[in-house]
């Protein structure tokens, strides 16, 4: 690539809809994801051997016929590796040891020179169990008299923000008392009071999970994985293992579908140990489609208690919440989407009285993880219900009832802070104007009834207080610039944004900007993780810091070689410029080689390498009692989802018409990526709303395939989505930017459950609205005969 | 329920006869541990999952006359047995005098799906939910099967035994299906409900198919045939009864709906519950039959 020079200034790419820096490749099927890596003949493959109960002790594992197998070259269980690995709370072995607690959980690994003969090693692996009796509702699991799945669970390290009960099944119990909601329901002039169960679903990426690890005879480990966190994963498995962080790499290629399940640490430890015995050999676990949907992470079931009132003005007063996540085996993980859910248990909604309880239950499910959301599109399908009931219950329209009681600017927060500036109103507004709010439309054939339902939300970055970033720029030969981040590019377009944002603080085109890819925690900067929208965000102000590091080296040379002031220089694309002298130069002139002294004294500079970081540091502690303290996050993204639909009375079948999606993402970098965000968001929520569900019985899932967990197809999704980007500014944000990646499907299926209830009166406790619920409601409620 | 998942297919052997006596002498000789190869679209899959486990796979795809699809206005619609789906829903033959086998071919699956997939793989499978099982019957198909004696005709309504059997027997191998001309005036029509739009298997499909018959009072005859909600798939008689013996109004064709829900006997599983079914046979039966009476009744 030779960058032309030119006079012309390129307008800055700041809210540009710049084309993704990954299109081509994955286009024309040239990207490399971690599968694709070729390792030669010397590659193992590995298989894991696991449980098929839910809740069992293991009495003995025999592995001696499997090691006999000619081919095999090692067969793993957990008795050699003892430490414990989590991300909030360090409750889970790699392989199991004692007990096992969900279908699925790993008990061994074996590798082999070919699938094939790990899979017959497999069935040579002899697992003695004692069954032991399960816990398959989290309401069931708080129960004194329920069987505790972790005895030990005031022994596991926790983040000091987590609050495990030991001696019950609650690994997390976040409270929120404010006000007090006992004194004012008889004031209230309607309360509604509901359950809602929501179900289990899955991340379903095209791309199951796949890792491959190789452990050299110093110990040093180097793992490439279908990745949103190799950070956390260096961190976490070294941890595990009780080896240096430095010991431990992670190659990250891109990642084909996220959605959180490939955060954290899932199945990726079990690759590393299994190649631990194996020194030299590169072994590669790679999940079929039914072990992602019985292994990977879940969604969290919840079982949620709404009670909320209002005055005759239709005021909040109060509102009263109990969540029972139904998080499975191990929490470390799911125990914040538990907190999450707590802090935010108001709903977008200003409430003088809040008081809740989130409980995090151990129960022998799959092992609840973070999916796009974060706890909040449950919380959300049930509250944002409610407060379409009380606004009908008072006669008053669902909208101007949010519109009264939404957060704006300066808002008491349910943990007691001020809300930010908030464009909430504006985004309600606009979203009921696009749906055309107030007015129906006639049913398109007389078996059909129309409605349309719309919902609010709100959601914070759920992580540590203290999440940080890091990012360097590195100025080539010829001016062009390489990005280092550590953050990834799951598809929402990271890396586009990262380039826009470089390019317009140093002052160069955006095409003269690559993204140093993959991310290696080798050579790439650090990044907590890719989740919890916050790399626009995080990453963002890092890479900002880097490039305006590198500038102000340019600036300071130029400036000493020019005996000018770095205040009177600027760089325009490519180019530094003096508004004092109107002299000129190219970076290409500058970038490696520095400036001459004037008459051959010498030189200046040197190859310019900015860098930079953030971490915000302004989050403090909660009341672990009340849940009240000064600042819980570090900003809420808000947004309106408005549906129109028809339900056929003939079938119960709900076909969405349109979609309207308004988010305040406090300024779009990339407009196009972030309509993009919000129209797959909308999918995604569409999909959970109307057809996604794991269906557990017994602890086992019985539709573990595409055929029988149903996603929404291209042919289920409305022609009619309209995207609308409000920008009011983070204070703190990259020119005032935050995320917005998966506000989007927060408040799907509220809004769609209000349409339904609109168009034919029923609600239900849960989604899916499945063809099948529907009708049979309307049956049940005399709608149809 | 088993939780092991396989990464890919069990260890067999790919056997490619030349003849059709070859083949099913290769049948008879691996009796129980050898089956005949089409578009695999079902075999690959239960193989994958442990359910089928057979040592051979004898591919019949290519044998004479197998890929041949012909009509003539006389005799009817001839179609070889590894014909793909996609290429009888492109024929010109199919598409001007059997729409319904067109419609119902079209629903089946996805359109990657059915460059493999073929009608006469989708009978022999004999699952209750077969999408084009409904068409084929009420079309008055019948197959051709070579076997151990010669060939042999089979008219596919009595051609299941129960879910996933046959009267196949062992060296069987099914080389066509036929189907008459149809009636004069013929209507048809497919509805099928799936949980979502794409690439469903059916909750409930109902097949209906009729034409002018003046020699019965009505003037219609009108058959109804039902896709998962019996363990065979269902022709109900009732229906032709109810719709023959007097004029056809909306009352009658009720009244034939519900004898169609009346005579399924769905069950409970992953995919819906047999009482949604059953209210959802009477639904789209009385949905379908109302179809088709209009089309009739604009002649």
């Amino acid at each position: 690539m030779v960058m032309e020079e030119t006079n012309t200034k390129v307008p800055s790419p700041i809210g540009e809809n710049k084309i993704r820096l990954d299109a081509r490749e994955k286009v024309t099927g040239a990207a490399l994801f971690a599968d694709d890596i070729q390792f030669g003949s010397g590659l193992l493959h590995a298989r894991v051997k696991r449980s098929p109960h839910p809740h069992a002790r293991i009495i003995s594992i025999d592995t001696s016929k499997a090691k006999a197998l000619p081919g095999v070259k090692a067969v793993v269980t957990g008795e050699d590796y003892p430490g414990y690995i989590g991300l909030y709370l360090l409750d889970r072995h790699i392989f199991c040891r004692d007990k096992v607690r969900y279908v699925g959980d790993p008990v061994a690994g074996v590798a082999a020179k070919s699938e094939q003969i790990a899979e017959k090693a497999l069935q040579l692996i002899e697992v003695e169990y004692e069954v032991l009796e399960p816990v398959l509702d989290p309401e069931a699991g708080v129960s004194p008299e329920a069987p505790l799945l972790h005895p030990n669970l005031e022994e596991y390290e926790v983040a000091n923000f987590i609050f495990p009960e030991p001696g019950t099944n609650i690994s997390n119990h976040f409270k929120i008392r404010k006000g007090d909601v006992e004194s004012v329901w008889d004031e209230c002039e309607a309360l509604v009071e509901r359950k809602y169960h929501i179900p289990h679903i899955q991340h379903v990426p095209i791309e199951p999970h796949v890792a491959i690890a190789k452990v050299d005879e110093t110990g040093e480990v180097t793992l490439w994985g279908s990745s949103q966190s190799p950070f956390a994963q260096r961190n976490l498995i070294a941890k595990c293992l009780g080896i240096s962080q430095s010991d431990m790499r992670v190659i990250a290629p891109y990642v084909g579908g996220g959605f959180g399940s490939k955060a954290g640490v899932s199945m990726e430890a079990l690759a590393v140990v299994i190649a631990s015995q194996v020194k030299g050999r590169p072994v590669k676990l790679l999940l079929t489609r039914e072990e992602e949907f019985y292994t990977a992470f879940v969604r969290q079931g919840l079982v949620a208690y709404f009670k909320m009132g209002c005055d005759a003005d239709g005021r909040l007063l109060a509102m009263e919440n109990k969540f029972f996540w139904d998080a499975g085996a191990y929490t470390e993980y799911g125990v914040n989407i538990t907190r999450a859910s707590g802090y935010s248990s108001s709903g977008p909604y200003e409430v003088p009285n809040v008081k809740t309880d989130s409980y995090c239950v151990y129960t022998n499910h799959p092992v609840g993880g973070p999916m796009r959301g974060f706890g909040m599109p449950e919380m959300h399908a049930g509250l944002e219900q409610c407060i379409d009931e009380l606004a009908r219950d008072i006669d008053m329209d669902p909208v101007e009832f949010r519109r009264i009681n939404c957060l704006k600017t300066g808002s008491v927060l349910v943990t007691g802070s001020k809300m930010h500036p908030i464009g909430l109103t504006q985004c309600l507004e606009k979203a009921a104007d696009a749906i055309g709010w107030g007015s129906k439309a006639p049913p398109s054939a007389p078996n059909k009834k129309r409605g349309k339902g719309i919902a609010l939300m709100w959601k914070a970055p759920a992580m540590p207080p203290n999440a940080g970033s890091s990012a360097w720029v590195e100025l080539a030969e010829d001016g062009t610039l390489t990005v280092g981040v550590g953050g990834q590019d799951i598809g929402q377009g990271a890396f586009t944004v990262a380039a826009q944002m470089a390019a317009a603080a140093l002052g160069v085109p955006y095409e003269w900007v690559r993204i140093a890819t993959p991310v290696d925690t080798l050579y790439s900067p650090y990044e907590w993780q890719t989740v919890a929208s916050r790399l626009t965000w995080s990453m963002g102000n890092a890479v900002v810091n880097a490039a305006k590091d590198a500038r102000r080296q340019i600036l300071d040379l130029v400036a000493e070689a020019w005996e000018e002031d770095p205040q009177n220089l600027d760089i325009v694309n490519g180019i530094v410029v003096s508004y004092k002298s109107e002299r000129e130069m190219p970076l290409k002139d500058i970038a490696i080689y520095g400036l001459p002294k004037p008459d051959d004294q010498g030189w200046l500079g040197g190859p310019v390498r900015g860098r930079g970081n953030f971490m915000p540091s302004y989050i403090t502690g909660l009341d672990p009692e009340t849940g009240q303290g000064e600042r819980a996050v570090v900003h809420y993204t808000t947004g309106a989802q408005a549906v129109e639909l028809e339900v056929d009375l003939d079938t119960g079948r709900v076909e969405i018409l349109r979609g309207v999606s308004a988010f305040d993402v406090g300024r779009a970098i990339n407009p196009e990526l972030v309509e993009a965000q919000m129209e797959g968001g909308f999918v995604q929520g569409m999909s959970s709303a109307l057809f996604e569900s794991m269906q557990l019985k017994d602890g086992v899932m019985q539709n573990p395939s595409f055929v029988d967990y149903r996603i929404a197809t291209s042919t289920d999704v409305p022609l009619d989505l309209e995207n609308i980007i409000v920008e009011v500014p983070q204070d703190d944000g990259p020119w005032g930017a935050r995320g917005v990646g998966e506000h989007s499907m927060v408040p799907t299926i509220p809004a769609i459950a209000n349409a339904i209830y609109d168009a034919v009166g029923i609600r239900m406790e849960g989604p899916p609205f499945t063809a099948e619920k529907i009708y049979l409601a309307m049956l049940d409620a005399g709608i149809v005969k | 329920m088993s939780i092991d998942a396989h990464p890919g297919l069990p260890e067999f052997d790919y056997i490619k006869p030349t003849t059709l006596k070859e083949a099913s002498d290769f049948l008879i000789a691996h009796a129980g541990e050898a089956r005949p190869l089409m578009g695999g679209t079902d075999i690959f899959v239960r193989m994958r999952s442990g359910g089928w486990n057979d040592k051979y796979l004898v591919d019949v795809k290519c044998l004479e006359g197998m890929n041949d699809i012909s009509y003539d206005p006389h005799k009817g619609l001839s179609i070889g047995a590894a014909v793909n789906m996609n290429r009888v829903i492109a024929s010109r033959e199919v598409q001007d005098n059997y729409a319904l086998l067109l419609q119902a071919a079209s629903s089946v699956a996805s359109y990657q799906l059915r460059t493999r997939a073929t009608i006469v793989g989708n009978i022999c499978n004999a699952s209750p939910a077969g999408d084009t099982i409904g068409a084929c019957i009420l079309l008055g198909g019948v197959l051709h099967v070579h076997g151990n004696g010669g060939i042999r005709q089979e008219p596919i309504k009595t051609f299941f035994k129960g879910p996933g059997e046959t009267l196949l027997r062992t060296g069987d191998i099914v080389t066509s299906i036929h189907f008459p001309v149809p009636e004069e005036g013929a209507r048809g029509v497919y509805i099928k409900l799936g949980r979502n739009k794409a690439s469903d298997l059916s909750i409930v499909g109902v097949t209906v198919f009729g034409y002018p018959d003046v020699n019965v009072p009505s003037g219609y005859r009108i058959r109804l045939a039902l896709a998962s909600v019996a363990p065979l798939p269902l022709v109900v008689d009732q229906v032709e009864a109810i719709l023959t013996e007097t004029s056809i109004d909306e009352d009658r064709l009720m009244l034939a709906a519900e004898a169609a829900m009346h005579a399924c006997t769905p069950i409970d599983d992953v995919r819906a519950s047999a009482r949604y079914r059953k209210v959802m046979t009477r639904n789209l039966s009385f949905n379908a039959l109302k179809v088709v009476w209009k089309d009739l009744k604009k002649l």
